[in-house]
């Protein structure tokens, strides 16, 4: 919304800066984001007097005009077909000048002639629309030679950009917005009582009004205006609207909408002449009715769909666009103006169906004044009748089929000071109230009764009043308090605690976290092979983000592809995030995942390492796993993971799970991506994806409790290697269990501490060498035992591997 | 093989031992090649473990000169093969200490930490200034229903207070749901779980049908909820001052001006002073010049206000009783602000070379 500093000084006398104004409706709510001051940078632009005009030989389109500046004479060639006679005026911008758009206007030789100055249009200074020629003064101004036509036009103003608030319309109007001014400075304020038209008519509407849905349309006004004359609205209504962000039209366009701009309120102008039937119905639109709107665009309508009909079909939607067979054209001598209160949800509802946001919508929408019906009606058609000529016929129709009655609310000024934190004497509530034009009744010696005029519709109930008392009273007034929160008994979910250790460890851990939209597309979570989504959103931005991920693994990988493309050399990013399924209840399940890829060489001393593998993505798990479950992660072939994690290198791949006392906890699944996923996903590299449920490893870490001490051993231990060269498909995991149980009780720890395939092994064999540190917790170990110990453990090699012991 | 000559041997080897072992010792240059030398001699196969072995041969009457003979030479070895191996690793020693420094330049190794993501960096310290004012923490799903993300915030129905949050819907067969827009539906379900006093606050993800340089279409919000009885406005006021000396520094104002928000009345957008040109200093030419706060000295960065009773009715609380505030923030925005970022696509995009600038 856009207003005038000027218009609201007229309305409310205030004579403070527009800076102050600006800043005063900001405080109270009616957000100033911007102002503009116009007429400005002008004043070299003047008003001269036209002395003689000639053609320019050979130039059919230029003319030598001498113009009198005030100061002198001045030889001006222009190019505008329309330069008037001499004695009439117009607008001179004198060398030096510069025009709004940056031309500086200079000396020029034109046809033979030294011209000095330019004679301008309205667009050429950009104080209004008009294309056709230069702009010729008209008689009724008053301005001699060389006043700048700053003054002379009265172009000085400050336009507002007002951010106004949804439940505001009020402010939609220059009416109420002076309200809010008046208060702010100790003004009276009175509305503007419209004035008796210069000419009344007698005789009827002519035109029969029928409200058939009176829920959809309460109140429903309309008016005539006879014998007008269409044509351009005087200078200084153009030009308010021109700064006001409206086009001229002609007058009785211009009318309503100079009636919008002052009262928020939209009414809507037809040709009394095109109304068929000489009836006029409001009615709900047939499923599939269509009409043609002003925009030239044909419009199917629903039957939630009100319309202004006239004997033959619709002529409007209402609230929303006049259609365009009823408009105002040349031909057109009777004015039929319509000024009604469309119900605000049914406009929203039918602008939001066929697009459209109109100037009219925007404010039916949020609710316009019911009862303001007939004093904007009354203003429109003497306005209309001011400027376009005409009578005003006097028998106008209201239909005022639901009267909506202002609200009355019991007011408790303790109340408002408790719960705003600063007193506020009852007198001075009382000035805010009835300085908004509310009326109120003293029912106590702190309490009253308020009655609020339904052109603030925003409020209703008593704590909007203790609104209007902070708007004015100001912010700065409130003191600050740190309150004593009291403790809730249910305190912070120990989950909601989890997920930051979750996150902080991982980073620990040497990861990168990362934030993906939760939306993708379809594409790619196939190239992924994830499952299908099932949360599908009904108005997506676009395809790419149309359903909800069910799994992190594209988010991650397009991080991880766009990273690798712009030559960052490794990628280790891990995601906490949701993923989404459609259940059978009425909101989908969110599981929280923590998802993980590794891409790249990993980091070595000098230079680089080799590229991810397995192992780094495994040890990435156990770094995360340990600290955060206090439990070991265990790894497993799972078969069921063809199924379950396509997305795996088949032999690459493994489950990931803890075991506590005896309970298996599932937390997910690792592995090496299957080289065509990686390929779907645009990695050119292969890449390590984990992905473990966040409530599986807090359930784990409840599972595990607090971990007990136990007491350091006092004995030594004694470590004995054990190499040996067996048959590839034996995993050192197997080993190592085959040769700690051989070895029996005295085994504290067996480590693999080599591993070898190549030249020095047979094809198909390798070589794996482990570490036994025996310990015996109440003795000192004898070599005796612990050779019996490690034989043990070599002869079961031989016989349960076929391993060649070294 | 006769007694003579294992006599003849036993002396002869006994001899070459003697002669040998010195300088064997003395010429080894490392610990590997001195330890090879008295293998040699001490070794399973060594040369006097051989002599020691031909002992059996020797007539009974010299065993007893001979075995001390070879004793002794055995002993004679062992100390000199331990005199050799100190006397080396007291040279290697020397050596090392004399040697050239090493190229400290080269890299250092470490084990190498990740980073936090600035939105959890930002979720973190805002939660914990919370906290330690004696809020709990709450989540909540990012797929609600739309009765809470509107209705039951006192939205009133198709009216344009939604259109401030253009929504993204959800296909559905029952109730309608929709991308949460804002985390006050936290709110409302910990209001409906819970009975005052109450105090939350609630980061997570929210959705918005925007895309832009200043809006991207998933970002992050934490919201704020104290009901209890006789909280004020004045409250408000002051634990948002707090929140904000706390993240930005003692020196930030705060200001407020009456907003809307269906949820709040009286409702506020609040405003601190701009954090980059940090008009508390007094230079006002800065200020000016500052494009961030495009010279106002001010930057907006939550809504807030006093919980409206529409609230309390729709969640069963008893709104005579009770009063509360609510406000709410873009995490987003606060890291934005906090670390320079000027495109909030940089969030989403997860280069590591951004994410080790800030984390």
């Amino acid at each position: 919304m856009l207003a005038s500093y000027n218009w609201l000084v007229e309305l409310t006398g205030v004579t403070a800066s527009p800076r102050e104004v600006a800043d005063k409706l900001t405080g109270g709510g009616l957000e100033v984001e911007a102002f503009e001051t116009r007429g400005e940078g002008l004043d070299s632009v003047v008003i001269a007097e036209v002395r003689s005009k000639t053609k320019v030989p050979d130039k059919d389109k230029l003319s030598h005009v001498v113009v009198f500046d005030g100061e002198g004479e001045v030889d001006v060639i222009c190019g505008a077909a329309n330069v008037p006679d001499p004695g009439r005026r117009v607008l001179f911008a004198r060398v030096g000048s510069v025009l709004p758009n940056g031309m500086e206007i200079g000396e020029r030789k034109l046809g033979g002639v030294l011209s000095r100055g330019m004679i301008c249009s309205e667009v050429e200074l950009e104080i209004g629309t008009g294309a056709e020629g230069i702009f010729v003064v008209p008689a009724d101004i008053e301005a001699a030679p060389g006043t700048p036509i700053a003054d002379a036009l009265g172009l000085r103003d400050t336009i507002f950009e007002l951010g106004l608030t949804p439940n505001r319309p009020d402010g939609l109007g220059h009416i109420g917005l002076a309200r809010d001014v008046a208060v702010h400075f100790g003004q009276t304020f009175t509305p503007p009582a419209p004035p008796e038209p210069a000419r009344r008519g007698d005789g009827e509407l002519g035109v029969s009004i029928e409200v058939a849905d009176a829920d959809r349309c309460p109140r429903y006004g309309a008016g005539l205006v006879r014998g007008v004359t269409l044509g351009p609205s005087p200078f200084w209504l153009r030009y308010r609207l021109h700064c006001l962000g409206l086009r001229a039209i002609h007058n009785v366009v211009d009318a309503t909408n100079y009636v919008l701009l002052e009262h928020g309120h939209p009414t809507h102008a037809f040709d009394q002449a095109s109304v068929r039937k000489r009836a006029i119905v409001v009615r709900l639109a047939t499923d599939g009715e269509k009409m043609t709107t002003l925009d030239e665009v044909e419009r199917t309508l629903t039957a939630d769909d009100l319309l202004i009909c006239d004997g033959e079909g619709p002529v409007a939607v209402a609230g929303v666009m006049g259609g365009a067979n009823s408009e105002i054209g040349d031909a057109t001598s009777d004015v039929l103006v319509e000024c009604a209160y469309f119900a605000p949800r049914s406009v929203r509802r039918t602008g939001r169906r066929l697009g459209l946001h109109t100037d009219a919508s925007h404010r039916f929408e949020r609710g316009v004044d019911p009862n303001g019906v007939p004093r904007v009606l009354a203003r429109t058609t003497q306005l209309i009748a001011d400027l376009a000529g005409g009578a005003v016929i006097g028998a106008g129709v209201d239909e005022n089929a639901q009267p909506i009655a202002p609200p009355v609310i019991d007011f408790r000024l303790d109340r408002c000071d408790a719960l705003l934190g600063f007193e506020t004497a009852p007198a001075e509530a009382v000035r805010i109230f009835e300085g908004l034009g509310f009326s109120v009744e003293k029912t106590g010696e702190r309490t009253f009764r308020v009655t609020v005029p339904t052109f603030r519709p925003d409020i209703s109930r008593e704590v909007d009043l203790t609104e209007e008392v902070l708007r004015f009273r100001g912010f700065p007034l409130v003191p600050t308090t740190i309150p004593h929160v009291r403790p809730s008994a249910d305190g912070t979910p120990l989950e909601v605690r989890f997920d930051r250790l979750t996150r902080g460890i991982a980073a620990i851990a040497g990861l990168y976290e990362a934030v993906n939209y939760a939306f993708v597309s379809r594409p790619e979570l196939a190239a992924a092979r994830a499952p299908e989504a099932s949360v599908i959103l009904e108005n997506p931005l676009s395809e790419d983000r149309s359903v909800m991920r069910t799994s992190l693994l594209p988010g991650l990988a397009a991080a991880a592809g766009r990273a690798l493309r712009r030559q960052v050399q490794r990628v280790t990013l891990f995601e906490v995030g949701n993923t989404f399924t459609a259940t059978d209840g009425d909101l989908p399940r969110e599981d929280q995942s923590l998802a993980f890829i590794l891409a790249g060489p990993r980091e070595a001393w000098i230079g680089d390492g080799e590229a991810f593998d397995f192992y780094d993505g495994k040890g990435f798990i156990e770094a995360i796993v340990g600290p955060l479950c206090l439990s070991a992660p265990v790894f497993s072939i799972d078969d069921e993971l063809s199924e379950k994690a396509p997305w795996f290198h088949p032999r690459r791949r493994a489950a990931v799970a803890v075991q506590i006392d005896g309970e298996h906890i599932a937390l997910g699944s690792l592995g090496e991506l299957h080289p065509e996923v990686a390929e779907a996903l645009d990695l050119d590299t292969r890449a390590i994806y984990a992905e473990l449920s966040v409530p599986a490893l807090f359930r784990a870490r409840q599972a595990v409790g607090d971990p007990q001490a136990s007491a350091l051993p006092r004995f030594p231990a004694v470590n004995r290697d054990i190499a040996m060269e067996l048959d590839e498909e034996h995993s050192a995991g197997v080993v190592a269990d085959a040769i700690r149980y051989a070895a029996g009780d005295l085994v504290e720890q067996v480590r693999l501490f080599d591993l070898y395939r190549g030249e020095q092994v047979a094809a198909g064999k390798k070589s794996l060498a482990f570490r036994v540190t025996y310990r015996d917790p109440a003795a000192t170990l004898t070599d005796k035992k612990v050779d019996k110990a490690h034989a043990r453990a070599a002869k079961a090699m031989k016989a349960q591997f076929a391993a060649t012991v070294r | 093989m006769t007694d003579t000559d294992a006599v003849t041997r036993f002396e002869a080897g006994l001899a070459d031992v003697r002669e040998a072992f010195g300088s064997a010792f003395g010429e080894a240059a490392d610990e590997q090649s001195l330890r090879a030398a008295n293998a040699k001699l001490t070794g399973p196969e060594g040369t006097l473990t051989k002599l020691m072995k031909l002992m059996r041969e020797v007539p009974g009457d010299r065993r007893r000169e001979f075995g001390q003979a070879a004793n002794a030479l055995k002993e004679e070895v062992a100390a000199a093969f331990d005199g050799a191996l100190v006397a080396l690793a007291q040279a290697e020693r020397e050596a090392e200490l004399a040697a050239p420094h090493i190229d400290v330049s080269l890299p250092g190794r470490r084990p190498k930490p990740g980073r936090l993501h600035p939105i959890t960096r930002v979720t973190i310290e805002l939660v914990d200034i919370f906290t330690a004012l004696g809020f709990d923490v709450a989540h909540g799903p990012e797929i609600d229903l739309y009765e809470y993300n509107f209705d039951k915030l006192g939205f009133p129905p198709d009216h344009p207070a939604t259109d401030m949050q253009d929504s993204f819907f959800v296909k559905s067969d029952g109730a309608r749901s929709m991308l949460r827009t804002h985390t006050s539906t936290i709110q409302v379900r910990e209001m409906l779980k819970r009975k005052p006093p109450l105090a939350i606050v609630a980061p997570g993800a929210v959705y918005r049908r925007d895309d832009d340089i200043t809006h991207s279409p998933m970002f992050f919000q934490i919201e704020g909820l104290l009901v209890d009885e006789k909280v004020s406005f004045a409250d408000l006021k002051g634990v948002l001052t707090r929140f904000a000396q706390r993240l930005f520094g003692p020196d930030v104002g705060v200001r407020g001006r009456p907003s809307y928000f269906p949820f709040v009345e009286p409702g506020a957008e609040i405003d601190i002073s701009c954090v980059f040109c940090k008009p508390w200093e007094g230079d006002a030419a800065r200020t000016a010049a500052c494009r961030v706060c495009k010279g106002t000295g001010w930057l907006e960065i939550l809504g807030c206000g006093m919980v409206h009773p529409v609230v309390f009715e729709s969640v069963g609380y008893d709104p005579e009783k009770y009063t509360g505030f609510a406000f709410g923030l873009g995490i987003d925005r606060i890291a934005m602000l906090k670390y320079g970022i000027s495109d909030i696509r940089m969030l989403y995009e997860n280069d590591a070379r951004f994410l080790e600038q800030i984390g």
